[in-house]
């Protein structure tokens, strides 16, 4: 069998059609840009330093913070470790138990995914910290050459185009009754080394597929989900409503740690509309939830229903700001910020 | 450093380069021994020093040995190779595991101890090349094999880094005397070693954890009562994913070495096509159950001493089996119900020997399949992260669980079975053959198609996959 020939022919067969594929992925509106991984999150993190100003807590953030906004009042470029999907009490104890810290850090507060304990909403927050913790020198060198070729390759979309998350897409029915997870929103964002996340230019315009596509997955996702069957409710529904109650005395004590060292801390709400809103505002209401947080964690909170200036961003997808809003709502949220941390303890 | 890693590539690219670059034989041997302990150093580089020192200990005991002629002081020699390597093994693997059962012994005994938390990590590959390296000694000791020319080829076998970290385990006979004279590099040859890498890329990334993880995942990480072709889907869906898996890695090791001249023997030889539990011990992982046939099964006196005795060596070696697969007393329960198997087929074939009826294809298939099953209710007990969570994976593939429920979506209940039955119909038309006597029958077109295939399907994968499953024995 002549191997040489059969391999030269399979590899430029193969380099043809992956070239065909990419093609094909730019005429459907990708475009290079890097995955938010848990390694690009660990790069983050050890860029953390004690006087850092760090962003903690789930896709709002990511999406509505500007750094060139906050930098140029606040004279500190943020350092991003929010993360889409999460739980960030993992994130927040972390720092608290990070003696060298010192900084001030920015928490974004979504009731039902930071008070929530558990589940895959803090895994995801405890994964990015596992990697931070543990990557080797070949993990580095690895996602170093993926940053490279993510950002040139537009087919490199984790979100949307792996193997994986084509076959997810064929719509074949799923029996009565099954517990199948709703598929994440698809690709929506555009990511930096800095993770610097940007509304997608098709998301913002409301009645696109994109738009509607990631606000149907909103409709899917962010409906409670059904207690697991081995536990009775009544007994899912105590240990959860303890496990929510813990958590109020729990970030207390985190945030404590952090102001005990000179840090501040300041509780965020982002702008949220619409559908979204409407479920938030009955599942998570705002006394027993944002007040009661801000209340017995003693650290300030701007809310954005509170401030005329930042209460009339418009969410297209109902949950974060377009690009050109997130900068516009960063200018109007930076004073905000500067007065909140001002008014806490100088830092020593 | 992952095969499935970009960092892999990087690495794969300048050794192929320097090792054809290079002239000399025994530089080609320095730059491979170099780039072994980066590629081991690359995952936790102090764990470099323990290999270092294990290649160490057994190339000075192997030497010993072999000078040596009173019986006394080469068992002294032997003893010491086993106390070092069986020593590390049993600090980093068992001491956590040890501490947890002595802890819950004495609170039996009615004696309250806490022992100190002990926070080891795992060096990977240790399970592998402590094998390997006992291996070198205990044929020396026996009088089987010189001890290793140099000091340079002997930390090469130990360290070569296609089967370092999850085999196969390769024996010293094997693969020392590859190290003396160079088989003259060829391209067809490295072009084959090509293909089975991709083989093997494709059988790890896209078949186990693309198309299988995901359904395995589900069901043994569910905390409740499953209907009945979910577990089964959960259980097949590993049984096909610990085998692409595994079988991938060796087949990318493999290739590998064959790309830099060398040749391992093969790990797995179509296993879902056993005819009986022998049988499928002697198609998985080979260089394992060959190991532990020739270094303790036999030593223990295998099937000499009647019945009683042979039953016994077989369930007391499947017990050390899956003791070796991690600690945990789920392996050990896998080991043993692997163990009950061999001793109830040993005892069938004493009393009735091979009957007739059983050559024939129609009941060679349906022991074929007796078999698989049987091979896959014991991996439940392999996959599962605790005996309650095995337990209700059991109740519910037999149906008795009363309401259940249904955790895979339709696309998963296909993956699986789609894949499980391409898998098993495969290994039963390839059973009595090999890749490259199929590859030598199949029409060029079609080579190159499957393999741009392959190819394709892994870029599409981006990198998204897990470690090799073999990687945490």
């Amino acid at each position: 069998m002549p191997w040489t020939g059969l391999a030269v022919a399979a590899y430029i067969i193969a380099a043809v059609v992956t070239i065909a594929w990419e093609f094909r992925v730019r005429s459907e509106g990708y475009a290079p840009t890097l995955n938010d991984t848990t390694d690009l999150w660990a790069d983050r993190r050890e860029a953390v330093r004690p006087d850092s100003l760090v962003v903690i807590g789930d896709s709002r953030p990511l999406f509505d913070i500007d750094f060139d906004a906050l930098e140029a009042v606040l004279g500190k470029r943020p350092v991003q470790l929010a993360i889409a999907g999460s739980g960030a009490y993992p994130i927040l104890d972390d720092l608290a138990n990070d003696e060298s810290f010192k900084g001030d850090v920015i928490i974004s507060l979504v009731p039902a995914m930071f008070m929530t304990p558990g589940g895959y909403l803090e895994q995801a927050s405890r994964d990015a910290l596992k990697r931070y913790k543990s990557r080797g020198p070949a993990q580095r060198f690895s996602h170093h050459i993926a940053m490279f070729l993510e950002e040139r390759i537009a087919f490199l979309q984790q979100e949307d185009l792996t193997l994986g998350m084509l076959l997810q897409d064929i719509n074949i029915p799923n029996r009565p009754g099954a517990l199948v997870p709703p598929r994440f929103p698809p690709y929506f964002q555009t990511a930096d080394r800095e993770r610097r996340v940007r509304m997608a230019d098709e998301c913002a315009i409301v009645g696109s597929p994109m738009q509607q596509s990631v606000v149907a997955s909103w409709q899917r996702l962010f409906r409670p989900p059904a207690p697991p069957s081995w536990i009775p409710p009544e007994v899912f529904f105590e240990q959860l409503q303890k496990g929510m109650e813990a958590r109020f005395g729990e970030s207390a004590a985190a945030i404590a740690k952090i102001r005990a060292r000179g840090g501040r801390v300041v509780w965020v709400r982002f702008p949220h509309t619409g559908w979204v809103k409407e479920m938030e505002n009955v599942g998570t209401p705002r006394a027993p939830t944002w007040d009661r947080m801000i209340k017995e964690t003693g650290a300030p909170g701007i809310h954005f229903e509170d401030h005329p200036e930042l209460a009339g961003f418009d969410c297209p997808e109902w949950s974060h700001l377009s690009g050109p809003d997130s900068v516009e709502f960063s200018k109007r949220l930076a004073p905000h910020l500067k007065r909140a941390f001002e008014e806490q303890q100088p830092k020593s | 450093m992952l095969f499935n890693s970009l960092t892999f590539v990087v690495f794969f690219i300048v050794v192929v380069v320097l090792f054809w670059a290079i002239r000399s034989w025994s530089w080609k041997k320095n730059m491979l021994l170099v780039a072994s302990y980066v590629f081991y150093g690359a995952w936790n580089p102090p764990f470099a020093l323990l290999l270092l020192f294990s290649t160490f200990i057994d190339y000075i005991a192997g030497a010993k040995m072999a000078a040596e002629e009173r019986p006394f002081a080469r068992r002294v020699w032997l003893v010491i190779s086993l106390v070092a390597n069986l020593g590390l093994l049993g600090f980093f693997k068992y001491g956590g595991f040890f501490v947890h059962n002595m802890e819950g012994f004495l609170v039996q005994m009615g004696v309250q101890y806490r022992a100190p938390a002990i926070d080891v990590i795992l060096p990977v590959g240790i399970s592998f090349y402590t094998f390997q390296t006992l291996s070198y000694t205990l044929d020396i000791y026996r009088r089987k094999l010189a001890p290793a020319a140099s000091f340079r080829d002997f930390a090469l076998y130990v360290a070569f880094f296609p089967q370092l970290v999850a085999g196969p385990i390769v024996r010293a006979i094997d693969f020392l005397p590859q190290c003396v004279t160079q088989t003259p590099p060829r391209a067809g040859r490295f072009a084959w070693g090509m293909f089975l890498m991709t083989l093997g890329l494709f059988q790890k990334v896209v078949l186990a954890d693309t198309l299988l993880a995901s359904s395995s995942d589900s069901v043994f990480g569910y905390g409740g009562k499953l209907a009945m072709l979910d577990a089964w889907t959960g259980v097949l869906g590993f049984s096909a994913q610990i085998f692409f898996d595994f079988s991938g890695y060796s087949t990318c090791a493999i290739g590998l070495a064959m790309c830099l001249g060398f040749y391992l023997n093969d790990n797995f030889r179509f296993p879902y096509a056993a005819v009986g539990f022998s049988d499928f011990w002697r198609r998985w992982h080979i260089s394992l159950s060959t190991w532990l046939r020739d270094y303790l099964y036999i030593p223990m006196g295998g099937n000499r001493h009647g019945a009683w005795r042979t039953g016994l060596n077989l369930v007391v070696l499947m017990f050390l089996g899956g003791l070796w697969h991690g600690a945990a007393w789920t392996f050990v329960v896998w080991g043993l119900i692997h163990g009950f198997y061999l001793v109830v087929e040993h005892t069938l074939r004493t009393l009735f020997g091979d009957p007739r009826f059983f050559s024939t294809l129609l009941s060679k298939i349906a022991i074929g399949l007796l078999t698989y099953v049987a091979v896959c209710f014991a991996w439940v007990f392999f996959r599962a992260q605790d005996f309650g969570t095995a337990w209700r994976i059991v109740e519910s593939m037999v149906g008795i669980t009363g309401t259940a429920d249904k955790l895979l979506s339709t696309r998963e209940l296909l993956q699986v079975g789609i894949v499980t039955v391409a898998l098993l119909t495969a290994h039963w038309l390839m059973r009595e053959t090999s890749i490259e006597d199929v590859a030598a029958r199949t029409p060029k077109w079609l080579i190159a198609g499957v393999w741009a295939t392959m190819l394709f399907f892994i870029i599409l994968t981006q990198g998204s996959a897990n470690a090799f499953i073999y990687f945490q024995f």
